[in-house]
């Protein structure tokens, strides 16, 4: 499409001749300043298509825009916090998450074991059990172990979700379905501040990933951390991880037929409601990472009932640039706002008569989402969702 | 038939007074925080309705009621603004206000074209109902702006973009754009209480709100939302004029939103951006799902539920001791696992008892049991209060109705009093038995005795 390539190459013009003229004319900023808002922006936008994932792969299968994928992100970073710090949870507080959460495991293990008594549902559920009791009573554990322990709880969390909120409704109109997963949403942001803390939260592991680094560039000092590394490489890892899994396995060909239509699948002989389960699932493993990552790179957790909701929002809005339903799509359209969030605000710095676009940051976001809706529901490189008659 | 429209309009009023002498005697009775709550449930109640237009009676899900509230509120809150609170405010180092949206006064503009009988004290209340309607105005402008997406997209990425622009009106409320208007995060204090406590004026302007929307409701404008409910094509199809009648439920909806945002900002005697959180809409959206979309004697229902558990529910965020909550856990986990095995019976699924729920029904009868054997022992003393419990019960609430009875409580119904006295239709009128027999008598019409004949 040339219209797509020109708009996309003027656009980008348009930013290098603001960068010169912020740089040499108003002296606002320096290159090295661009330089360093440059990897910023892939840091931020590589969380933005860790949760985008989720809500892509949910939206192109069952059609509903999970509204509580932000909140199940905001869990996966909680989670990840009370396990690698010190906990605040009693023992027998501690053997009842550990012993709801291995539940969960099984419950999930047995949607594809389809026995009770298989040794994988019975090994799964002792050894999350183990884990967990460990971790929440230790005093600390390795954040990388509390991670992949909290993408597990959470994906858990997410396929729980699904069962109690979501499958009930498959059918209903897609309306019916969204309030639920509103409700939803309400339900986790209160219940994290019950369960979790009322407060903004230190997120600060023991980790060498945060230290400091600075190169020279331009003439001029690049100050970043080491999380420059870590986060695309994290996120790129799982996506390729997550490609792999979608394009290779059976189970990830059945997720494509259901998305294509669930009802012929399901004539296929492919068990739609266990993709779905499997859709929450990684879904919400991607989320939980990202959430860890989140913390890790502002080193704090906002109060749970709106730590989700901002990242979640914006995230839908990376979905829908880049074409709800597509994988690829997230990727592109989560680095891509990181992209836009960051220059708007780096582009019209404060001068003397201009207070700066800061306090907008937000607020583009959702500008940005509605404009997607309203001039382009399909997104970059998404197919036509619009209604037919 | 005009005897029974008498005598409705007759029960209507008398039901009316009714009301009247309930709320006479509340305010008699003293009991402040009886009054308090049905202040607030008259409030929220209009803005419920209100959003019943769009969710229930349109079909359009619409999340950004509280920025229509947001508006009307903060414009209803700095025309009324006293002095005292400009001058304290045009005396704070901290306001972005200008000596211009400072001066945006009724009382001022009263003096300034002659009328100043009209800016005394005791003529508050026509300078009140003038902001009122300035900001159900100016919330109707906003309105309009939303609905006209409402052209382009439907559904849920509709619901989606309504969320944005609640969002983008609070958010920009509090940056210097239009800082000067709201006073930025600071907002207003000292608005006058006297009209959002006063049970008269909150139940004066909800029966106005329910009069404008039932009758709307079974009038033409009515039928045609309605249609465009059921199916937008064959709604086209049909005559209505899709573009005009969705931006004109918008635009109605939120007038209303708006003047019940003045109240609450009277009720809250206060304007802060906190007060306008998603939550509203949130609270708005149980009322009606619950109640019943589309029925507006659902959505007061729904109302009464959600200020009730809002305003009795403290005894759930009381502080109680650990052990009590370890039992209430684990009484919620078995019953969440007898729940299960009742649902899989009354399914006829086998085995009733699934593997998985021993497991929890296990989980949960060790819980309770700890409780009750070891409230002495050492992490089970000490006390949690567990604030948010009434949020966390309106969700579940919600999720619980959604899945069980998606059409709420009332379904499409509206209470009538054909339905109090079981006047039932069943018996044809004489007229209508005079068609049917002219229908089914092959003599009269021969084309009824020609299909029954093919057939």
């Amino acid at each position: 499409m040339p219209w797509g390539w020109i708009i996309g190459l003027g656009l980008v013009a348009l930013v290098i001749f603001r960068i010169y003229y912020v740089v040499h004319v108003l002296k606002a900023r320096d290159l090295a300043f661009f330089v360093g808002a440059m990897l910023q922006s892939l840091q931020l936008g590589s969380l933005y298509a860790l949760i985008a994932l989720g809500y892509t792969m949910v939206y192109g299968i069952i059609r509903l825009i999970n509204f509580a994928h932000g909140d199940v992100f905001m869990v996966g970073a909680f989670l990840a916090y009370f396990l690698f710090s010190r906990s605040p949870y009693a023992l027998p507080w501690a053997l009842i998450w550990a012993a709801l959460s291995a539940w969960g495991v099984m419950f999930v293990l047995n949607l594809w074991r389809g026995s009770f008594r298989d040794p994988i549902v019975i090994g799964g559920g002792v050894v999350a059990m183990a884990g967990l009791t460990y971790a929440l009573s230790a005093t600390t554990v390795n954040w990388l172990l509390a991670m992949l322990l909290s993408m597990l709880i959470t994906g858990v969390l997410g396929v729980v979700i699904d069962r109690v909120a979501y499958r009930p409704l498959r059918g209903a109109p897609r309306i019916s379905l969204l309030i639920t997963a509103i409700a939803m949403s309400f339900f986790l942001e209160n219940t994290g501040l019950l369960v979790f803390t009322r407060n903004q939260t230190p997120f600060r592991p023991p980790t060498e990933w945060t230290q400091y680094l600075q190169f020279p560039v331009f003439g001029s000092t690049v100050y970043t951390t080491r999380l420059i590394f870590l986060i695309p490489l994290a996120t790129a890892l799982l996506v390729v991880a997550l490609t792999l899994f979608v394009t290779r396995t059976r189970l990830g060909k059945a997720m494509r037929a259901s998305a294509q239509d669930p009802e012929t699948a399901q004539m296929m002989g492919v068990n739609v409601d266990r993709v779905i389960a499997t859709t929450f699932l990684l879904g919400s493993m991607l989320a939980a990472a990202g959430g860890v990552l989140w913390g890790l790179n502002f080193g704090s957790l906002n109060q749970p009932a709106v730590m989700g909701i901002l990242p979640g929002i914006k995230a839908f809005a990376a979905a829908v640039i880049g074409g709800i339903g597509s994988l690829p799509g997230a990727v592109i359209g989560g680095v891509l706002l990181g992209f836009l969030e960051n220059f708007v605000t780096a582009l019209f710095p404060r001068t003397q008569h201009f207070a700066g676009l800061t306090e907008y940051k937000d607020t583009f976001a959702f500008i940005l989402l509605i404009l997607v809706l309203l001039l382009r529901p399909s997104g970059i490189v998404g197919e036509d969702l619009s209604e037919k008659v | 038939m005009s005897e029974k429209r008498m005598r409705n309009a007759v029960l209507t009023l008398l039901g009316l007074g009714l009301v009247a002498v309930v709320l006479y005697l509340v305010q008699a009775s003293g009991n402040a925080k009886l009054a308090q709550v049905m202040a607030l449930f008259a409030i929220w109640g209009i803005a419920a309705v209100s959003l019943n237009l769009i969710n229930g009676t349109t079909g359009i899900l619409s999340l950004g009621h509280h920025g229509f509230m947001l508006v009307g509120g903060y414009a209803t809150a700095l025309l009324m603004l006293p002095e005292a609170a400009r001058a304290r405010i045009s005396e704070s180092a901290r306001s972005q206000m200008t000596p211009f949206t400072l001066g945006l006064s009724v009382e001022s503009w009263m003096r300034a074209i002659g009328l100043p009988g009209l800016a005394t004290p005791g003529t508050l209340w026509v300078r009140f109902l003038i902001a009122l309607l300035i900001g159900g105005l100016l919330a109707m402008l906003f309105g309009l702006l939303v609905g006209v997406p409402s052209l382009r997209l439907k559904g849920d990425y509709l619901a989606i973009v309504t969320f944005g622009f609640g969002e983008i009106i609070r958010l920009l409320a509090s940056t210097h754009l239009l800082g000067p208007f709201t006073n930025g995060a600071l907002g207003y204090n000292g608005v006058p209480g006297n009209f959002g406590t006063s049970l008269w004026w909150t139940f004066g302007i909800l029966a106005l709100t329910v009069f404008v929307m039932t009758k709307l409701k079974f009038s033409s404008y009515g039928r045609a939302l309605q249609a465009i409910r059921e199916d937008e094509i064959a709604a086209e199809a049909m005559g209505v004029n899709l573009a005009y009648h969705k931006v004109f439920a918008f635009a109605l909806s939120a007038f209303f939103a708006g003047v019940a945002g003045g109240l609450w900002v009277s009720y809250l005697a206060a304007a802060r951006l906190d007060f306008f959180l998603f939550f509203l809409t949130f609270f708005f959206l149980v009322a009606i799902s619950v109640g019943g979309t589309g029925s507006y004697t659902g959505v007061l229902l729904g109302t009464a539920v959600v200020v009730f558990v809002q305003q009795y529910g403290d005894p759930l965020e009381q502080p109680y001791s650990l052990h009590t909550w370890l039992a209430l856990v684990g009484v919620i986990i078995a019953a969440v696992a007898l729940g299960a095995a009742w649902l899989r019976r009354s399914r006829r699924l086998r085995p009733v008892w699934h593997p998985l729920l021993f497991p929890l029904l296990g989980i949960g009868v060790v819980a309770v049991l700890t409780a009750l054997v070891g409230s002495h022992w050492a992490p089970l003393t000490g006390t949690f209060q567990a604030f948010g419990m009434r949020r966390i019960l309106l969700a579940v609430l919600l999720v619980a109705i959604m899945v069980v009875r998606p059409e709420g409580i009332m379904g499409r119904a509206e209470f009538s009093w054909a339905w109090v006295f079981r006047e039932r239709r069943d018996q044809p009128s004489d007229e209508e038995r005079a068609q049917d027999a002219w229908l089914s008598n092959p003599e009269l019409n021969r084309e009824a005795s020609d299909d029954e004949g093919e057939g």
